[in-house]
């Protein structure tokens, strides 16, 4: 078995709202997320997912248990540094996150934070803007990009760290349609070549690209499993209130006419897949 | 009335035209020493013939530079009533003080010398000198480059613990966030209109009134803005930020031999100016 | 029923005469129908923006003609306080736009300004929080800052409510919310439309949402309206989807994939009913189709 990237044990915690009250969003959540994963994490707003992520690389410290990232405590100041540079994050709103006036320049912040000498700074640059797809962009300033545009500036500010895993706090939530495809895109690009992904999200749509999913209420693990089992639990999704995607809600309605069609599909391609495995080839000839 | 909510739109801070000209390619910091060495000669010049060779050497920079003079002029334009009451009260109380020279005018307290119109055409002309010289460094120099250049000058004071690195970082941020404020406005604007609000419907003197029209803009945008600054800060320290850290810069200028004859010439031109005894 | 809405050879240039001059309307033709519910789609910077900022007189016409229940908006006496009020405009996020420190106090703001007597200021409050679905009697003395996402973008909508427009225009009504909230308000939209009878006008990118609501569709590109018709007919228009790089209902996506197989079905059939009923035909194809014909 291999060494889990990110450990979090028995975490809880607590966000103060002014002196007297407190309030507790997450309630003793363990979890391990090991390197390669691509984990989806999906609840509501205010379910503590966002708090959640926000635990994966020290940004907040857990009032109980313990979070380990490679093995460093996150609640050991002296390794801040070290879990950063491991786990890379991007946020929800693309124009809160970029510093820069020019696309390059926003990439090379991080790399100018952690003191990597400029020559290696223009290899990671260049490479980073080229996984996201924006290297044509690098001397553009981010105010004329779409969001989809500027989150993958993100992304690539943060992948020239050279981290080990990926966090995105609701990156693709101020996102068009269009926008969140490229992000997915990208992605999935990064999952291939080997990097750990983590995704928080409230689309359920998005959850179906993931190898596991963590659905959080109310500051728990409310599911836990691979996509495809998630989605057939249609009962407890639609008592959370979250959305089943549509290849899943269209392959349930056609197995409940046609009872020889899988029921448990979750991509669009899957679906056309059934059509013609139980439709046969005769189609295309017409 | 078209254009009530537009004056925000496509707001450019500086005003970069990039056309990679001789200009637009020299060390920033070169060019920032450059025009302060310009301009300072330019204060210290008050002959017509100097001020000549100034002003057909700044519009030579233009040329240099491939920008039309035209952008020139239209950073003079706001300036001209500036330059005008300046001249108008020149001419009337210098008139005293530098009477030397011919006597044109003399009419009441009124006294016009051929000493007292050389000092009113000579600040116009300086004025216009450095609006020109300056717009030159603007028009030719990215911000970024300008704020790298600025840095990279007051390095000095680090010894004498200025946070040099720090003041340019919030110079980068807030350059980089003025587009976005202004489009965030644009849009507060609109909306408030959209249920009712009316702004500027006192007289200017109602103060309180008019500031109260603008509260239901300035307390979201000020909110806005505090929500903006706190996920900047989460996302900078995500990316291994801690203030007064040392880091390491991406952007580093290698003075050329050019850049460095550069100066040599302005230094030169500036000293001459300076020095030489024009006869008017 | 009249037509409430009427735009001619709209034009709008943005910065016009500088260097940094931008064409974002380059003639609009459309005309929307009292009661009606019309989504506008189209890629970012085709101009959505702009045409609907027209509609309450935020822009008025540099060129062209835009009638709004009969007042011409280049009618230089126009009224438009009273044009504001009857077209009620929901922008982007407008949750940002909230001000005041109490709920109730920020719902008053737009019939406050309208000088009303204080007691219809109240039951107009209360009317347009119980519309978005606000509670008035247990929301209106909250303070605006401490509520979720979701109820702040319902208090926002109140107060354009509260000025009981005959239209509303809302401006990517469900951006960012979670889908339990985005239900809510999409229910909450529909209920505006269907009894109140208000005209609703909304922009959008999410294509599901654009097919549950609306009853026509205007596609925008390059700052004209490119194609129209009902959701049936738009997304049964492959190319028009494609060209202007819009996305479909994923059902439709589906059913473009099954019918570039060879197989016979209706892509405009963006239900989830409908799209099942159009595959099964296909699985069954002694049984009977419940939609048109395929292709």
């Amino acid at each position: 078995m291999k060494e889990p990237l990110i450990r979090m044990e028995g975490v809880s915690f607590d966000y103060r709202l002014n002196s007297e009250e407190v309030v507790r969003v997450l309630r003793d959540v363990s979890l391990d997320i090991y390197p390669g994963e691509y984990v989806a994490i999906i609840g509501h707003n205010g379910s503590g997912k966002s708090t959640l992520a926000k635990h994966f690389n020290g940004i907040l410290k857990p009032t109980e248990g313990n979070v380990y990232v490679a093995g460093f405590n996150t609640k050991d100041d002296r390794y801040r540094r070290e879990i950063r540079r491991r786990v890379g994050m991007v946020f929800q709103h693309p124009d809160n996150q970029i510093v820069a006036t020019i696309v390059e320049d926003d990439v090379a912040f991080g790399l100018e934070n952690i003191g990597v000498p400029p020559r290696e700074m223009r290899k990671r640059i260049d490479a980073a803007l080229e996984a996201v797809g924006m290297s044509s962009y690098r001397n553009r300033p981010p105010h004329h990009l779409s969001g989809g545009q500027k989150q993958r500036v993100a992304i690539a500010g943060v992948l020239a760290m050279e981290p080990r895993c990926l966090v995105l706090d609701e990156a693709t939530s101020m996102l068009d349609a269009h926008g969140r495809r490229e992000i997915l895109q990208v992605l999935r690009r990064l999952h291939q070549r080997g990097m750990t992904i983590i995704a928080v999200s409230h689309h359920m749509s998005e959850a179906a690209e993931a190898d596991r999913v963590l659905v959080i209420e109310a500051g728990r693990i409310a599911m836990e499993g691979p996509p495809r089992e998630i989605f057939q639990r249609q009962e407890l999704l639609r008592r959370l209130q979250l959305d089943i995607p549509v290849a899943t809600r269209l392959a349930g309605r056609i197995h409940e006419r046609v009872p020889d069609f899988q029921p448990d599909l979750i991509h669009p391609r899957e679906i056309v897949d059934e059509v013609v495995r139980i439709a046969g080839k005769k189609g295309a000839a017409g | 009335m078209a254009r009530e909510f537009e004056l925000t739109r496509n707001i450019t801070v500086g005003q970069y035209l990039p056309t990679g000209s001789f200009v637009h390619r020299l060390d920033p910091r070169i060019k920032l020493l450059a025009c302060g060495i310009l301009i300072l000669a330019i204060a210290f010049c008050n002959s017509y013939g100097g001020n000549l060779i100034v002003l057909a050497f700044s519009c030579l920079l233009f040329r240099l530079s491939r920008i039309p003079l035209r952008y020139g002029l239209s950073g003079v334009k706001p300036a001209i009533p500036f330059i005008v009451i300046l001249a108008v009260l020149q001419l009337l109380f210098y008139g005293d003080i530098a009477s030397g020279g011919r006597v044109y005018l003399e009419y009441g307290l009124i006294v016009i010398t051929s000493d007292s119109l050389r000092l009113v055409i000579v600040s116009a002309l300086r004025f216009i000198e450095i609006i020109f010289v300056s717009s030159v460094l603007t028009l030719s120099t990215s911000t970024t480059q300008l704020t790298h250049g600025m840095e990279s000058l007051l390095k000095p004071l680090g010894y004498l613990k200025f946070p040099v690195h720090e003041f340019s970082l919030i110079m980068t941020i807030a350059l980089r966030f003025v587009p976005t404020f202004a489009m965030e406005m644009e849009k507060m604007i609109k909306a408030q209109a959209s249920r009712g609000a009316e702004f500027g419907t006192g007289s200017w003197w109602q103060i309180f009134r008019r500031t109260k029209e603008m509260l239901p803009i300035i307390v979201p945008l000020f909110r806005v803005a505090m929500e903006r600054a706190e996920d900047l800060i989460l996302a900078m320290e995500a990316r291994c930020y801690t203030p007064g850290g040392t880091r390491s810069r991406f952007r580093t200028y290698q003075t050329t031999f050019r850049d460095g004859l550069t100066l040599l010439f302005i230094l030169c031109f500036s000293l001459l100016l300076w020095m030489y005894p024009f006869p008017y | 029923m009249g037509t409430v809405i009427e735009v001619e050879d709209l034009r709008y240039t943005y910065m016009e005469n500088t260097p940094l001059a931008h064409q974002a309307l380059a003639g609009v033709q459309l005309s929307v129908e009292e009661g009606e519910c019309v989504a506008i789609i189209g890629h970012t910077g085709s101009g959505k923006s702009t045409l609907i900022q027209h509609f309450n007189g935020l822009l008025r016409p540099q060129q062209g003609r835009v009638r709004v229940d009969g007042q011409d908006l280049s009618d230089p006496g126009l009224d438009l306080k009273g044009l504001r009020r009857k077209v009620g405009l929901v922008f982007q996020n407008p949750e940002d736009q909230l001000f005041e420190k109490w709920v109730g106090d920020d719902v008053a703001f737009g019939p406050l300004k309208m000088g009303l007597p204080l007691k219809e200021v109240r039951d107009r409050v209360r009317w347009a929080m119980e519309m978005a679905g606000l509670s008035f009697e247990a929301m209106k003395d909250r303070p605006t800052y401490a509520l979720s996402g979701g109820q702040k973008r319902k208090v926002a909508l109140a107060g354009v409510l509260a000025l009981r427009p005959k239209v509303l225009v809302l401006d990517e009504p469900t951006a960012g919310l979670d889908p339990r909230s985005r239900k809510e308000l999409l229910g909450r939209i529909e209920g505006f439309n269907r009894r109140e009878k208000m005209t609703v006008i909304f922009v959008s990118h999410n294509m599901e949402e654009v097919a549950c609501l609306a009853d026509r569709i205007f596609v925008m590109a390059a700052g004209q309206i490119v194609a129209q018709g009902t959701p049936r007919e738009i997304f049964g228009n492959r190319e028009v989807l494609l060209q202007h790089r819009i996305g479909a209902p994923e059902t439709v996506e589906i059913l473009y994939r099954i019918q570039g197989l060879g197989y016979p079905v209706d892509v405009g059939a963006y239900e989830l009913d409908s799209a099942a009923a159009e595959i099964v035909s296909i699985l069954r194809p002694q049984g009977v189709k419940s939609h048109g014909p395929g292709i």
